[in-house]
Parts: structure tokens; sequence; C-alpha cells
């Protein structure tokens, strides 16, 4: 792992010129807060030379104006005000050193996610912690260093966890590009939910047929390895340089010596239930999942398997089947990493009100896919498991599970129009044979050919009820359902009898996501899908650098919006790719080596507690950092018992000067924050985004990772007299996005909460709390919730308290004190 | 509706099923024909089968094991079925007893050689019905106008009666107790598994007579009248275990079977089944036996009846 060019921090004394500019974001912010006296009050803060207001300050001309502005007036610290540095910090570094600046000489200040969005019927109110917010962001310009990017070399290999029909294109796409792909799948064949399925919607075209031979591509591909039955077992490194671990497990087939003939499979005695096929036909012992799998490699199920060796026999001197076959783990070396990891289908056994799993003839969309498939387990005859017979009435039932504020409450996407095609299916197949009814809550057909289908299943003489179904009963004889509904369009209860049901049930997060979300240090959404970076103008791109999404595994999708992710991920992914070197965030750990105790004493505690293992600690010497494996969490630096180490961007001396001034004015009334960037942070802003309101009182600080916040900063906050302070986190157990900051920090703060209880702080002024990207609700909801506390104490009570605790806390600060 | 698996257990039988769309394994076991034995238990290639030992009953008798099929495990392959000698378990697919193992040659059925010269029966024997100990032996009578007759009172003449002897060969372990209480000698029975039991009276408990109250084989267990402990008559024991199961003391009662009557069949499955059953050691000479048979049948099939 070569790396970097110089990350010290050159110190030259200089003037200091700060430009601030402040942007009305249209009426985002403007139409809140009062610009006009934010730019007054910016001319009067210190070092300050320049105060410009923009209607749009990230759009071009807002742009230039920033570029003219530091070569007009010198400026050497540049400050905007807008939204959330999540959002645009990347845009203005970058315009500032077109400029000429370093672009670590540049600040955000948070003043629409965090003051204008949250607060907007408080305009007085918002203006003031916009203030705030301003004065903080320039009190840390005021130290900001400048710093260089370092590059590491890229690998230039991809990683595609998935063989769904979005990993298949976003393999395609790369090994077409030039670029070696992994395609990783879990079960025997790649394919995906779409070699499930009989015919496509709109065009009902034959699902497999225009798969199939995708997938004979991807087989044959030069540039693409299949390595499939595979589990993902872990991922280290970064961005142009992970390391992948994967275990692949036995087929008891040895790959290369079968021929995929079958003939085994002949001879094989034992069958069981085919999970292809949802379990409504089987398969053999030694078989392929569907015929045109690829790879067409035979696996042999173990857990019915008699081991007879007829297919042994029946292989003979291909010599293919090896009994003794021992899992095989693999390391792969890879720059960049799609995840398609794809969707499930819910199976409704919990809700009662269908009868899924009592009544015989209650089935999901997909099974009836299996049936009306013509290589399905019936050979394309729609039969009723109760009788074998063809069914002379079908109800389809929409929104099982989806659209339901108890159970899953998204819409799962392309329920309405599969119904639709499996409708026009039945009606074609079967003709005046067959009455059908659609039980629907909207009907959604809002693309390409969606609503002319639509008219087309009416005209075919479809029965579309609008309502919900309240409830199914079974006559036990003939084992003829009666579905209870309310038709809205009536407005009363009606009755149906039908010989068949299907259910649309959800489309929800495949099994496993919660171990790839792990792994991969993705974020899950409040639905359990994963996250993406931004969900407007990075949708393919995940949180973690280098790690792209495609398909289901985001959220449900149908085939033509998968296969446009699986390709818009390619792209992404070889924007890493095809560079040589990718620069990373200079916002390392350094160690100041006259300051580091393990010189005199054994000491150590930063490599111990660094999530990385990119610290090297050697006997008499100074600790030394690992450039290239630093994530920049900061979490040694909070742990460092003689304060040796620095975050670059993030020091004790800038955040200090962050803290210090937000509780200059009436400290008593401010809760001052501590927000991970990666969890927190992004939850706040989602409070934002989304509007929520809650009181001004908060005083944000972003830190990269909760990891970061020295109790020293915490003691400090209270010495100046702060009404509360919140440490708010990722969640544990595995969302910290530098694996395990935010147990570090958990480990900190519970044995400084005690202490200070008993010193007589009231415990609720010190909270800790854990906070995802998803959960802005949560977050507002907190901030209401503490501001209540605050008040229910008092100022008095407060004031009291500090007034004993100040002493002793300047008594324990004195360390810092003296530096 | 998708799989479905169904586990029902009640006094009389245990029924395990796969319900699937278009197909239905089912495994019944019949509690009344089940003796408790272990063979079942020792075959079954996925390890599903479990004997659960009984309290005694009040009045002190032991009672037989019972057979407990985990669901889970179960693939329905049937070779409980085909190697259970009482016949108490059928595997049946859309209600049809086809075993797939046996159809594809995977797995032999035990041979359960009797034969019955029943055309010199004396017409009014019935000693073979009498003497079977699982009652599966029916003596009937066909008149001259093609009748059937299931007893004999109440019919005058004799003239013209043919015997039949009917034995249902499913349910038959080849005890050979027909064939010893046959006054004229006209039934023969080979046994269909062979081995050694051996009882250790010196370690039996003092009136310990377990093994004697769980014997389906009347006759093969005894209790002596001179020592008052149980002991073996070799030539009725089926060798199916039932006795062991249930013998209290490690080593008191020994049990090894050494041959099982049986197709020929070429198949792991087999090979572990009878290594199981039997020993590493019997497997092997079958499987020598085997391979000269092999080699009998190759130079068989090259020098003397070449295929046209």
């Amino acid at each position: 792992m070569a790396e970097k060019s110089e990350t010290k921090p050159q110190n030259k004394p200089e003037e200091l010129r700060i430009g601030v500019f402040i942007c009305h974001c249209g009426l985002n912010i403007a139409g809140v807060i009062d610009i006009k006296e934010l730019v007054e009050f910016a001319k009067t803060l210190p070092d300050v030379v320049f105060v410009k207001d923009n209607r749009y300050t990230c759009a071009d001309p807002g742009q230039e104006e920033i570029r003219k502005a530091i070569k007009e007036h010198k400026l050497n610290r540049v400050v905007v005000a807008a939204c959330s540095p999540r959002m645009h910090e990347v845009t203005f570094r970058r315009t500032v050193s077109e400029a000429g600046l370093n672009p670590y000489l540049f600040e955000m200040a948070n003043i629409r996610e965090f003051s204008s969005w949250c607060h907007s019927s408080t305009p007085r109110e918002a203006t003031e912690k916009a203030k705030d917010i301003i004065k903080m962001a320039v009190a840390k310009a005021r130290l900001l260093m400048p710093l260089q990017t370092i590059e590491v070399p890229v690998t230039n290999r991809a990683l595609v966890i998935g063989g769904g029909i979005a990993g298949i294109n976003a393999a395609l796409d790369l090994a077409e590009m030039g670029f070696k792909v992994y395609l990783l799948e879990k079960s025997e064949s790649i394919g995906g939910h779409m070699a499930q399925l009989d015919k496509t919607f709109p065009t009902l075209d034959c699902s497999i047929c225009i798969e199939g031979p995708k997938m004979v591509d991807v087989g044959r591909h030069p540039n693409i390895e299949i390595i499939s039955y595979a589990d993902l077992l872990s991922v280290s490194g970064f961005i142009g340089n992970f390391k992948v671990r994967v275990r692949k497990n036995p087929r008891y087939v040895i790959e290369e010596n079968c021929t995929g003939c079958g003939e085994c499979k002949d001879v094989c005695p034992i069958e069981y239930p085919n999970e292809w096929d949802m379990g409504l036909g089987t398969r053999k012992a030694i078989s392929v999942p569907f015929d045109q799998a690829v790879p067409l490699v035979y696996t042999i199920n173990r857990d019915y398997c008699i081991e007879c060796y007829k297919c042994v026999d029946a292989c003979g001197a291909r010599q293919a089947i090896n009994f003794d076959q021992k899992p095989e783990e693999i390391e792969l070396e890879v720059g960049a990493i799609i995840v398609a990891t794809g969707y499930d289908i819910y199976l409704p056994y919990d809700n009662q009100l269908f009868g899924y799993g009592r009544y015989t003839n209650v089935i999901t969309s997909i099974e009836f896919e299996r049936l009306i498939l013509a290589a399905g387990p019936t050979g394309g005859k729609v039969v009723r498991a109760s009788d074998g017979q063809k069914p002379h009435s079908v109800a389809f039932i929409q929104c099982v599970g989806s659209r339901d504020t108890n159970k899953y409450p998204y819409c799962s996407n392309f329920c309405c129009m599969y119904t639709l095609k499996h409708v026009v299916q039945l009606k074609e197949k079967y003709k005046e044979d067959v009455e059908v009814y659609v039980f629907y809550m909207d009907m959604r057909t809002n693309f390409k050919g969606f609503e002319e289908f639509y008219q087309r299943a009416r005209e075919l003489g479809v029965n579309f009820i609008r309502g919900r179904v309240s409830r199914i009963f079974e006559d036990p004889k003939t084992k003829k359902l009666i579905i209870h509904a309310e038709d809205a369009n009536l407005g009363m209860p009606i009755e149906v009898e039908a010989e068949m049901v299907v259910l649309a049930t959800a489309a929800i997060p495949k099994k496993g996501t919660e171990e790839v979300a792990r792994i991969l240090n993705l974020t899950r959404g409040a639905d359990g899908f994963f996250m993406e970076s931004h969900p407007k103008l990075k949708p393919l791109d995940a949180p973690t650098d280098g790690i792209f999404l495609a398909g289901a595994c985001q959220g449900p999708k149908d085939i033509p919006y998968s296969v446009s992710q699986g390709c818009g991920a390619a792209a992404r992914a070889a924007t890493v790719l095809s560079k040589k070197t990718w620069k990373i965030e200079p916002i390392i750990a350094v160690v100041d080596p006259s300051k580091c105790r393990n010189v005199t004493v054994k000491c150590g505690i930063c490599a111990e507690r660094c999530p990385y293992g990119a610290i090297k600690v050697e006997e008499k010497q100074p600790a030394q950092v690992i450039t290239a494996m630093c994530h920049g969490c900061g979490t040694c630096v909070a742990e460092c018992p003689a304060d040796a180490i620095q975050q670059m961007h993030f020091t004790d001396a800038q955040i200090l000067a962050q803290l210090r001034t937000a509780l200059e004015k009436d400290p008593e009334d401010k809760i001052l924050a501590f927000l991970c960037n990666w969890c927190s942070y992004a939850g706040a802003d989602l409070a934002g985004t989304s509007r929520f309101e809650y009181p001004p009182t908060i005083r944000p600080i972003r830190v990269m990772c909760s990891g970061r916040v020295d109790r020293d900063f915490v003691l400090e906050a209270f010495r100046l007299g702060a009404g509360m302070v919140l440490v708010a986190a990722c969640h544990l157990p595995y969302d910290c996005h530098y694996i395990s900051g935010n147990w570090k920090m958990k480990a900190r703060m519970d044995a400084l909460a005690p202490m200070l209880h008993k010193l007589g702080l009231s415990p609720e002024r010190f909270r800790v709390e854990y906070i995802s990207a998803a959960e802005g609700v949560k977050f507002a909801e907190l901030i209401r919730e503490m501001t209540e506390q605050m008040k229910a104490l008092g100022k008095e009570r407060i004031k009291a308290e500090n007034q004993k605790l100040r002493p002793i806390l300047e008594n324990m600060l004195k360390r810092k004190e003296k530096r | 509706m998708p799989l479905k698996t169904l586990k029902k257990a009640d006094a009389e039988t245990l029924t395990l099923e796969w319900i699937l769309h278009v197909k239905n394994y089912k495994l019944t076991l019949s509690r009344k024909l089940c003796v408790g034995c272990e063979i079942c238990s020792l075959v079954c290639p996925k390890e599903a089968i479990k004997l659960v030992n009984q309290p005694k009953t009040v009045d002190g008798k032991a009672q037989k094991a019972k057979v407990d099929i985990t669901l889970e495990k179960c693939n329905f392959c049937g070779i409980c079925d085909i190697l259970c000698p009482y016949g108490a378990v059928k595997v049946t697919l859309n209600g049809e007893h086809v075993l797939n193992v046996v159809e594809k040659e995977s797995f032999p059925t035990i041979i359960r050689d009797i034969q019955v010269d029943a055309a010199k029966c004396p017409v009014d024997c019935v000693e073979c019905e009498k003497a079977c100990p699982l009652k599966i032996i029916k003596v009937t009578w066909q008149t001259p106008d093609g009748k059937v007759l299931e007893d004999l009172s109440g019919v005058s003449y004799r003239e013209g009666l043919k015997v039949n002897v009917n034995v249902d060969k499913e349910r038959c372990p080849c005890c050979r107790v027909c064939e010893f209480k046959c006054p004229e000698g006209l039934l023969r029975v080979r046994k269909a598994f062979y081995g050694v039991i051996r009882i250790h009276p010196e370690k039996c408990p003092e009136g310990c007579r377990d093994c004697l109250d769980v014997c389906p084989i009347t006759g093969a267990l005894y209790l002596s009248e001179a020592d008052g402990k149980v002991h073996v008559n070799e030539v009725f024991c089926v060798y199916c275990g039932a006795c062991k199961v249930v013998c209290p003391v490690d080593g008191a009662l020994e049990l090894k079977r050494t041959k099982i009557m049986h197709t020929p069949v070429r198949s792991g499955a087999w090979n572990k089944a009878l290594e199981r059953l039997a020993s590493p050691l019997e497997m092997t000479k079958e499987l020598k036996a085997k391979s000269s048979l092999k080699a009998l049948d190759s130079v068989e099939r090259r020098f003397i009846r070449r295929p046209s």
C-alpha cells in the first residue's frame, strides 16, 4: 500500500483575511432568516474583511463571485453560510482551489438544514442561531491550515456483489470497458429474480429468453469471473484498494469438469422442494436450479443426498463429482465494489386476514408466476393445489404488506404492473373460462406503455374493484374462497367467491442485507434497504467511497430501472477504476513525536484503540500513523492521554474554538451537540430537509466520528456553562462508519457521566444518543425533549450547578490551559 | 400454496408429509406394527430417526421404544420403509407406494424368501396360521366353483377344496416359526437377516426380563426355569434388536448382524446402511464378493456370452 504526499501543516504566520459568503438559497434561507442582518453581523467578526450575499452561492455566478473576491480582496480563508457541508462542501472546496486557495482553508456554515428549514416559524430565533453558526464557522476558519491531498494507487478491478439483472449489467458494462470484474453470487446460478419470471410487462416478452443470452454473455466474457455459490466474508481497505475475502461453498461437483450434461440428475433417486419454484415443485438432490443456469454446473444438496453414488457412476470418466470438496476461502483485490444484492418477496404467513399458509388455494404472485410458466412445475397450467383443477375464478389482491403502516409502509413499485400482466395472461389463456377480479388501492401505471397495458386488461373484461379486502374465508368442502371486501366506488361492503386467490406481496430487503451492510459499512434506511449517498444527486453511490449501489437492494425496482442502475453504477465505478491514483482527504491523524508518551513510558493506547490498526507503536519510539490506512475518524486523538495526536482539519484547537464561540452568550440556554458526520449529522440534516421543526436551542459541531469527541470537550463545555451537552453517534453495534468509533466513545462517556453526576451535574444535562441518517424524526424529537428538560431544570438551577462545577472543571482542564 | 410440511402424531400412527403444489410425499409409521427395534434409526441416511425409551408399565413390564422422526431432517427417501422387517413404515408419492431409490437402483430390497407348497397341505391344518407370532399368515380354501372360504366351520365336505396359505410378505421378518410348526414340512423360510445374539446371564439383573417383554417373536427368547434368566433361541431370532434397545445393562445382551439378504445393487447408500446395520467388516466382505462377481461377470461377457 504505497501512498501519499506530505501532509504536514505548513504554519507560516500570515495576516488572516476571511471572506464570508451568505447564500439566500432562493427563499429557502432568505424566506426565514434576515440575510441583511447576517451580513452586518458577519462584518463585525474578527478577521472578516469581506462579506457578500448571493441568491445561489452554489450556482456558477455565485462561485465566480467567490473566486473574484479571493483575488481582489486577497482572501486567505473562506466561509460559505448556506446548506449542509454534506451537500456542497466539495463544490466550494473546488471553487476556492480554482482561485488558488488551498481547499482546506474553506469552512461551511450550515444555516439551511440547521436553521431556516427547521425553525421556519420562529424567524427571529432562526436568525440568532444562524449568527451563532456563522460565528462558529469563522472561529474555526481562523485556525484552518492548508492541507495537501493524499494520493493512493487504484487497483483497476471491480467486484459486483449479486448476479441479478442489475449486477449482470454492471458486470458486463465494466468488462466491456476493459476492467476485470469478479461477479459474486450467493446462489448456484446468476440470473436473480428475473430468471424466475414467466413474462415481462408491458410487452409480454419471455423473461428468460431475454435474460438468458445476457447470462451467457457474462459466462463467456474473458473479463468476467463468476464466483457463484459463494459468500462474502469480509471487506477491508478503502477506495481503490479493497481486499475482499470470499468463501466458495462446496458444490461437490468440480466446476471445471462438469459439462452440464445432466446424466447425473437422471439417475438421482432423491427429490427435494425446489426453492427456485418457491417450493411448488421438486428438484433432484444433484441438479441445476433451472435449465438456463450460468454457470451450468450441477450442485449436490447434501441435506438431502443419501450418497448412493449413482451420479458418480453416471458421470464416469468425466470425474466431475467429488464428495470430499471443502469450502474454499479466496481473497480478491479490487478498486471498486458494486452492491446489487436485490430483494426478497414477503410471504404473509403472519397475516391472518388472507389465510396464506392455511388455505390451500391462496398463493403469492411469485408462486403464480411459477405456475403459469411453461417450464414450471405444472408445465404452465394454472391449477389449484387442492384438487389439481383449473380455477374458474381468480381474485388478485394488491398491496399485501406494502403500503401498510403496520408492516411495510412503502409502495413496492412493481406489483400493480405484474398483477396486470398476470390478469392479461390468464384472460388470454383461458378467455371466457375464467373470471378475474383485482382488488386494489390505486393502480400505479406511471411508466412507458404501462397505462396502455392497464387499458388492455380492462378491455379483456377483468373486474377491477377499488377497495381493501377485510378477510378471506375458505369453504372447507369445496376449498373455494370467500372474499370480504369494501368496494370504495360503491361505498359498500361486498362479497366475492373465487377458486383461487393471488396475493401481490411486498418486496422486502434481501435476507442477509444486515450482514452485507455490516461488512461493507453501508447504511440502511428505515425500510431496511440500503441508503444512497444522496437521494437526488448521488443515487448510485454508497456513503463509503468506492462502493456503489445498483438495483433493488436500494429499494424495489422493475427490470428497466434495475438495468439502468446497473449500467449507471458501472459508469460510476469506472470513474474510480479508470484512474491510476485516487485522491484521499488528508483529514488524517498526525502524531507530534515530541509529545508522545511512548518515548519515555510504555503507552500504545492509540494503537490499541485505532479501529483500522493504522498506528504502529514500537518500544521507546513515538507512535506512527500509517497514512493510507488512516480513515480519519479521530478516535486516537481523543484517546491520547498526552494530547500528542491531532486530526487534521478537526484539531482540538479548532473544535474548542467552535465550542467557545457557541457558548459565548447565554450558554445556559444552549445545547452543545457533537454530531458524527455519517449518521447523526445526516439525521439532523434530514430533520431539516423534512422540515421537522424543533427548538433552536442546539449548537452543533460536526466531527467525522463520535470517537473524536474528547472528554475535555465535554468538560470545557460545562466549564463555560453549557445548558446541556449531547454526543450523537451511529447506532450500536455495527452502524459506525469507522467500524467501532462509537463503541470507543461509549466507553469514554460511560466513565465520564457518573463522575459528572457525582460532582453535582443533573444526569439529563449530559446525553449520549444514537441517531441514524434516516432518523430525522428522532433527532427533532430528541431536541424537543432535551429542550423541555432544560426548561424544567430552569436557568437558575443550571447556573447554580455550573457555579459548583466550575472550579473543579478548571482544575481538571489546567493541563489543556497550559498549552 | 407453497410447500407445506406436516407432522402428525397420535397413538396409532406418526405421519410426515411434504405437500407441494403438484406432489405429495408422505411417510406413515404404524405404531401398532412398529416393535421399537433399532433398524430404521440405524439406517436412516439423514439420521432423522430417534428411538425414545418408554417407562415401564404399572405391572413392571418393559415397553417397546417409541420411534420419533424429525421432519426437518427427513428426505422421504424410503430407506426405512425398505428395511423395516415388520413393514411398519410406508413412504408414498401422491398416494402410490413407489420408492425412487428402488426404481433408480440406488437401494436394494430385502429378499423375503418364503415358500409354501400349499398343494400338499392337509385340508384341516391351520398350524402355520396359529403359530405365526405376528398373525400375518392366513389360510383360505378355494371351492371347486372358485369361491374362497375364510374358514371351514359349517362346511361338511372336504373333497375338492384347495388350500391357500397367504403370507403378508411386506410385514414378515422371516422368523421361521411357521416353518418349524408345520407338521408336514411344507413351509420353507429363509432368514432375511443373519447374525449372532448372546445373552450373558451373569450380567443380567435379578429378575430382569425386559428383553423378553418386548421381543415380538414368540420363542426367540425364553425364560429358563433353571436360572430364572432369559435365554435365546437363535433359530427364531430375526436380529431386529428390539431387545437390545431396552436392555438396561451394557454388554448383557450382544447382538450382531452379519448378513442381510437383498437384491443385487451397487450403491454407496447401501454400503453405508450395511456398515451401520452390521459392521464395517461385513460391508467389506460384501464389497469383495461383489468385485469378484464383477470380475466373473466381465469374464463371462467377454469370453462366453459375447453380446451380438
